[in-house]
This record gives C-alpha cells, structure tokens and sequence, in this order.
C-alpha cells in the first residue's frame, strides 16, 4: 500500500513444463509478494511459482519494456 | 510524433507485428489502449461489490464460496489490468482512489443493484457472458503481448463465472413457480441492459482507432451479434423470453424493441413504450450514473485512509 514494488510473477505447471512469465504484482515486501502472487494467480494447480522483485531482472539484449528499465538506471524496481 | 508513425505502426500491426513494451507505442496507440484498459479494468473492479453485496443472498455454504470466489476473480482481473496501465505510466493509485465514483468508466450495468441470488446468478450468465465476448476478442486479435498473456488467466476464470450463472439459470428455471417467474423478471431487465453495454451501432460510430491498431477484432454490432448467438438460445432452451430472435432471412439476431430505449432504474423497467431514444440520451444516462454506483465505490476503498494512516 505505502511503498509498494512491482514483482514479477514466473510459474510453472507441472513437471517437465517451462517455468513462464505469468503476471506481476504490487507489494510492499517478498513476504506479502508471495501472498499475494499466489492469491492473484490461482487459476491453476502450480507445480512451483516464484516472484523475483523487478528491479533484479537484468535484461541482457533488450533496452526498452519494463526490465529495461533497470539497465538504463531511470527508476529503480518502479 | 507524426501521422506518418501511427500510419507506419497501423502497417505493421497489419501484418502481424507485436509490441512489447509501451516504448514502442505511437500516441495515438497508447491514448486508444490506455482507454481501452482503463475501462476493462474499471468493469472488472465494480464488477466485484455488485456480486459482494448480492453474495449476502446465496443459499448454502457451497453458494457462498464459489459467489466469492468470483469477487476474488475479479478483483484480480482488475489489479491485472490496472498493473498493466501502471507500465505505461499510468497511476493506479489515482485511478483507484484519486477518480470521482461518475468517473470511472465501467458499464451502466454495474451501478445497478443486484438483489437476490436470481439477479446475481442471471449477471453471471449475461454480463460475465458480454465480458467474454469482449475480452475473448481482445485475446484473439491484440497487438499487446503483455496484454494478450494476461488475459490467459481472465479468459479461463471468466468461463467459469458463466457455468455458475448457466447451471444456476437452468436450476431456477426448472423449479417452475416463484423461481421460474423470479428469474424471467431478471431476464427482462437484464438483457436489454447487457445489449446496451455493447454501445454505439456500427453505422453511428465514430472512428477510435481501436481496429485499426488491432486492439479489438469484432466491431460492437458484431460482438453484440455473438453475445446473442450463445445467450438467445439459452434463455429460449430454459423457456425463458427475450426480446429477440434469430431472422433467417437477414441470418443474424434481431431485437424486438425500440432501441436503444430509457431505462427507470428504480422499477428496474426499460420503457420499450416509449419507443426509440437517441444515443445522446443513452450517454447522458450512463454519463448520470446508476443507483450504486458511489456505494460500489465506496464499498471498494473506504478504509484506505484509516489503515494508510495506521502505517505512517
Ligand atoms: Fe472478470
Ligand atoms: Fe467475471
């Protein structure tokens, strides 16, 4: 609510699939990232889901979208 | 940035392209998606205390939990395409909080009282159904990837919130009786209103810009066309009546009212009487507001102060 960061949200669906991209967040902390990850994205039985903080993606051949953000240091985990 | 951008962007999409990220958008094409966004993400948030507070009327434990689980869906579609609208730069705090309740951009429909578990099964099968419709076209056609992912979730749970209103529908309507009757009452305020939310008639729409960026496939008369195609025949198979019938000659749904027409929000009664409106009257209508729509609103945000002030 106060300080809120974007997470980016990745899952997988079962095993042997790839882990996806599925969506993103806002929270103000991993702790609630994770509540609130898995609350938003619960149309599926996921084998495993993470959230990475989105000022941690470092984008390695792309400068624009989001991530690319963070390599051309304007704003942070926005 | 020029004419010759948006022109050059319109051709690629044509041809395919997919834009990533919002720097690759022309102004044009941000300001009609930002549009486009901000109304589904605002039908998608007041979609959810119009079912919160018609969940009070659910009949079992069981009705309770899958009417919330609904408002739970909800709730997420919105945050999904409020996030999406924050990438490009586009506050959801102040769209969330900082709006008037006239100013959101959801349909008429949702600022209309849903009181007792017919109405709300009944939204289920036609306003979850007209989201469908448009969403599921959206998926289909939209140049934005991130948009066309998000919408993987949507469509698959939107699905779902129809199954509900159709078994639900079929159950009401094979009771006969006070359910039978209750239900055809919801059925003839409600289809006409789902109708309506579907806007201007192809021959009176102003260009936006929407099909040429490949933001939509369907035009409204087509995807009003496609709503009836599924919903006429189930209300016909339950022994419902609707003010509507496939024309075999013309081959396409025909409405056998003066539309659009007024709407008395309190009698819950569209005043087919009275004959044809115009569109501009429709628009002051919807521009007025219905009946909840400030509680709605309220309902969704009214301890954000209290508890952001906790935290400071
Ligand atoms: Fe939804
Ligand atoms: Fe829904």
């Amino acid at each position: 609510m106060i300080g809120e960061g974007v997470y980016e949200v990745f899952a997988r669906k079962k095993r042997g699939e790839p882990l996806r991209h599925i969506g993103y967040v806002d929270a103000p902390g991993d702790e609630l990232a994770r509540v609130y990850a898995w609350k938003t994205y619960d149309e599926e039985k996921w084998f495993e889901m993470c959230v990475v903080p989105r000022g941690a993606v470092i984008p390695v051949n792309r400068d624009d979208g989001p991530w690319g953000r963070n390599r051309r240091g304007r704003e942070g985990d926005g | 940035m020029s004419q010759r951008a948006e022109e050059q962007l319109k051709e690629r999409i044509r041809s395919g392209y997919i834009l990533e990220s919002p720097e690759e958008m022309t102004p044009g094409y941000r300001r009609a998606i930002i549009i486009q966004l901000t109304v589904q993400a605002d039908t998608e948030l007041m979609s959810a205390p119009a079912y919160w507070l018609a969940a009070r009327h659910a009949p079992s434990t069981n009705t309770q939990v899958s009417a919330h689980a609904i408002i739970q869906d909800e709730l997420a579609h919105a945050n999904i395409a409020y996030r999406l609208l924050e990438d490009m730069g586009v506050s959801k705090e102040k769209l969330v909080y900082g709006r008037e309740p006239h100013e959101f951009k959801h349909p008429y429909g949702f600022d209309q009282p849903l009181d007792n578990w017919a109405e709300l099964v009944v939204a289920n099968g036609f306003f979850d159904r007209a989201g469908i419709c448009l969403l599921g076209d959206v998926h289909r056609n939209t140049s934005y990837g991130p948009l066309k992912r998000a919408l993987v979730k949507v469509d698959m749970e939107e699905t779902f919130h129809l199954r509900h209103g159709e078994v639900w529908m079929r159950r009401l309507a094979r009771a006969g009786g006070a359910a039978t009757e209750l239900l055809q009452r919801c059925v003839d305020w409600m289809f006409p209103m789902t109708i309506e939310w579907f806007g201007l008639p192809d021959d009176l729409k102003r260009h936006s810009g929407q099909l040429d960026y490949k933001l939509k496939g369907l035009t409204n008369d087509e995807l009003r066309q496609l709503w009836m195609s599924s919903t006429v025949p189930l209300c016909e198979g339950l022994g419902l009546k609707v003010p509507a019938h496939y024309d075999e000659a013309a081959e396409e749904y025909v409405l056998d009212y003066p539309f659009p027409c007024e709407y008395d929000p309190d009698a819950k009664h569209w005043l087919f009487d009275d004959g044809e409106i115009s569109w501009d009257a429709v628009f002051a209508r919807w521009k007025g507001r219905g009946p909840m729509n400030e509680r709605y609103v309220e309902s969704v945000r009214r301890s954000r102060g209290t508890v952001s002030s906790w935290l400071n």
